[in-house]
């Protein structure tokens, strides 16, 4: 997928000035949060579970060569081939010359966020491939030429308007009144069963590998991945490195903690584990299967300060959760992954120049933190980004000496304090009309849309001695 | 020549691990592995474990019924399908199971083997029940393809409740005793649901690809009333 996320400014100012895409992303972010929550209460120690995850994630990760090993014996063992990619460019090639060596026309796809980040679809079509997506939310934004603008619901900033017309305008199916959901699923049923059918090879993602038998978790409500994983004669899996978990039943608190944070179910409608082709007891199942493991820089991410990323389980709840997300929705962010966590890998993954708005899109307000289900400190890993853009010099000059100021005040807190216990008396009597101030100087570019709240006159640190709390220090 | 991208990422995840993840063997690996134990469980909607395996059937809009013995299942599965459809057409895998049951005597004639396209309803017997999810688990092979699981209309599964288990971990243990190392079938299915899609709306409608109804039937001695407690679990918890 190409990246525009060095447009994220401008993106976020077109999201804005829709409103009605505005009102659905604000659905989102009270209801998605709401399910989240009540799965958590009903699960009872929730949080147990977050710190017995991460400490099997962190296990992984250390040893990560060793299960990885593990899972490729395993794996072959079950009959599958096994392939590693470095590059998206490798995963895309290898998946490419599978079809070709079939002689395949028809692919069918699931949900798989890893090849959004390849662009493996435009590599199959450029090759004269049909590719069609099959998950209902990918399948839409397929139709209409767009991009996922949420890695859990891919459509959800289209309203059923918009896609009844451009199921209307796509589908040769005469006069009908496509008016209900209901009817939505039921045509996009019936022309995707056909794909299912008639596709010669299957992809898929994973949503963990499990190195003790070589098998990958598949977790999904619609079951478009099952079919895609039952129906046609290859199967090919696209995963990544950090998928790996060593035991059955860590995929299994993995997917406890995913399907609660990203729907608030106890368990989706299907959760598969998919070992490898035919066996002599099957009567139906792919004939090949393929296994492509993608590094694409996570070797590179594991080496660094950032290495906690890799433990994100793509349940999507730090994008449901996060005002700025919620604010300016999933295609401001200009790449595959939005919102806090896409904050972290969009920069990791592709890099810091192309991104540097990314690791600014926070309040620092902490939410994403608390309900991370994989224990990422998101803020925490933000805010080093931002410091390392700083360092590298990637943001804008005016900031850079802005924070230079800020920070030198810091450092010297008798003149913060006197120069701020001189500014506060007098914004609040300019402001104490109104409640408020329009203009600010040198924040023109906050008071440009709203206005500055007028401040009480004291300051904390005046009260604060007021009340005899503090002792005077040397000097 | 170029190194290939296998041998190159190993080279990279050795680096990245340093010196003492790589000098650390095997069993010392399996030791600490084992001494981070399991995850706990979620708890149960009710202390019964059959009673909580039905309210969290009902709970991921699925529909129960009970029956005493094979018999009655039979006479269930022959009136669900006269209601549902008008015919007693099925399509059910190769389990012997399945094929010991009197199904002659509620007119049910069984198409043993893979469902195709167009078939309304694939009946399973599934190999365990999870109390904690309101998961069936079936695993491919003759006795139950995988695409029986998936093309027909509706989705009729019988499970044993004796087969009924508490949490996902003891599915496990059950799977791994059943399956002996090595002879893993190609998929390990857990069913937990109707297919289903909330991506037009954030509406959830049934039947997204696969099955639009998910009915499961409880074969054993189970009291009418323990459903109906299930029942009342369901409403006041809310799916």
């Amino acid at each position: 997928m190409k990246i525009t996320s060095d447009h994220f400014l401008e993106h976020a100012d077109a999201a804005l000035a829709d409103p009605d895409k505005a009102q659905r992303r604000d659905l989102l972010g009270l209801f998605m949060p709401l399910a989240r929550d009540a799965a958590a209460a009903r699960y009872g120690d929730f949080e147990a579970l977050r710190v017995h995850l991460k400490q099997v994630r962190r296990h992984t990760m250390e040893h990560l060569e060793h299960y990885l090993t593990r899972f490729e014996e395993e794996a072959l063992r079950n009959g599958n081939q096994v392939h590693f990619a470095a590059t998206p460019e490798q995963l895309n090639s290898t998946v490419l010359s599978i079809c070709q060596d079939h002689g395949a026309r028809r692919v069918a796809k699931g949900k798989s966020m890893v090849t959004e980040e390849t662009a493996l679809n435009d590599h199959l079509q450029q090759a004269g491939l049909d590719v069609i997506e099959t998950d209902l939310g990918e399948y839409i934004i397929q139709q209409a030429g767009e991009t996922p603008s949420h890695i859990v619901g891919p459509a959800l900033h289209k309203s059923l308007a918009e896609i009844r017309q451009l199921f209307l305008d796509r589908h040769d199916l005469g006069e009908r009144p496509l008016e209900q959901v209901a009817d939505i699923v039921a045509e996009a049923r019936g022309i995707l069963r056909e794909q299912f059918l008639q596709a010669e090879v299957g992809i898929i993602g994973a949503n963990a590998l499990v190195a003790e038998n070589g098998s990958t978790m598949l977790v999904t409500n619609e079951g478009n991945g099952d079919l895609c994983a039952n129906l046609p004669p290859v199967l090919i899996v696209c995963t990544t490195l950090e998928r790996i978990l060593p035991r059955v039943e860590d995929a299994m608190a993995l997917q406890r903690l995913l399907v609660r944070s990203a729907t608030g179910q106890p368990q989706t409608s299907y959760t598969s584990f998919y070992s490898g082709p035919q066996r002599d007891d099957d009567v139906d199942g792919p004939l090949e299967t393929h296994i492509i493991l993608l590094d694409n820089k996570r070797t590179d991410i594991l080496a660094s300060d950032y290495s906690e990323i890799l433990d994100c389980i793509r349940c999507g709840a730090c994008l449901n959760h996060c005002p700025i997300y919620v604010g300016v929705g999933g295609h401001a962010y200009g790449w595959v992954y939005p919102g806090p966590m896409g904050s972290v890998l969009t920069p990791l993954l592709t890099s810091l120049e192309q991104s540097n708005d990314l690791p600014n899109a926070c309040t620092s307000c902490g939410r994403c933190a608390e309900i991370c289900p994989a224990n990422i400190p998101l803020p925490d890993l933000l805010r080093d980004l931002r410091q390392e853009e700083s360092q590298r010099q990637l943001n804008s000059p005016r900031w850079r000496r802005g924070l230079r100021v800020h920070a030198w005040f810091l450092r010297h807190p008798a003149l913060y304090q006197r120069l701020s216990g001189w500014l506060m008396p007098v914004l609040a009597w300019l402001g104490k009309r109104r409640g408020s101030l329009r203009t600010l100087p040198f924040a023109a570019g906050w008071t440009g849309t709203r206005d500055f709240p007028a401040p009480e006159g004291g300051t904390f640190m005046r009260q604060y001695r007021k009340r005899g709390k503090v002792r005077r220090r040397r000097g | 020549m170029a190194e290939s991208p296998r041998s190159e990422i190993m080279a990279r995840l050795r680096a990245a691990a340093g010196a003492s993840a790589s000098a650390t063997t095997p069993e010392q690996i399996a030791r600490e592995l084992a001494a981070l134990g399991f995850a706990s469980a979620a708890v149960l909607p009710a202390a019964d474990t059959c009673i909580a395996f039905m309210a969290n059937v009902l709970a991921n809009k699925g529909s129960v019924e009970l029956a005493a013995d094979r018999a009655e299942a039979v006479r269930v599965v022959g009136r669900y399908l006269y209601n549902r459809f008008r015919t007693h057409k099925l399509v059910a895998g190769n389990d012997p199971r399945i094929a010991a049951m009197p199904w002659r005597d509620a007119g049910v004639l069984p198409r043993f083997g893979a469902a195709e396209n167009g078939d309304g309803a694939a009946l399973s017997y599934a190999r365990l029940g999870v109390a904690e999810t309101g998961a069936v688990v079936t695993w491919t092979g003759r006795a139950n393809p995988g695409r029986n699981n998936l093309l027909p209309e509706d989705h009729l599964v019988l499970i044993n409740r004796e087969d009924v288990v508490a949490t996902l971990e003891d599915a496990w243990l059950r799977i791994r005793q059943e399956l002996p190392a090595g002879s893993w079938p190609r998929g390990i299915n857990f069913i937990a649901g109707p297919s289903s899609t909330a991506d037009v709306e954030a509406q959830l409608v049934m039947g997204a690809h696969g099955p639009r109804r998910w009915h499961v039937i409880l074969v054993g001695a189970t009291p009418a009333e323990a459903l109906a407690e299930a029942k009342v679990l369901t409403a006041a918890t809310g799916p």
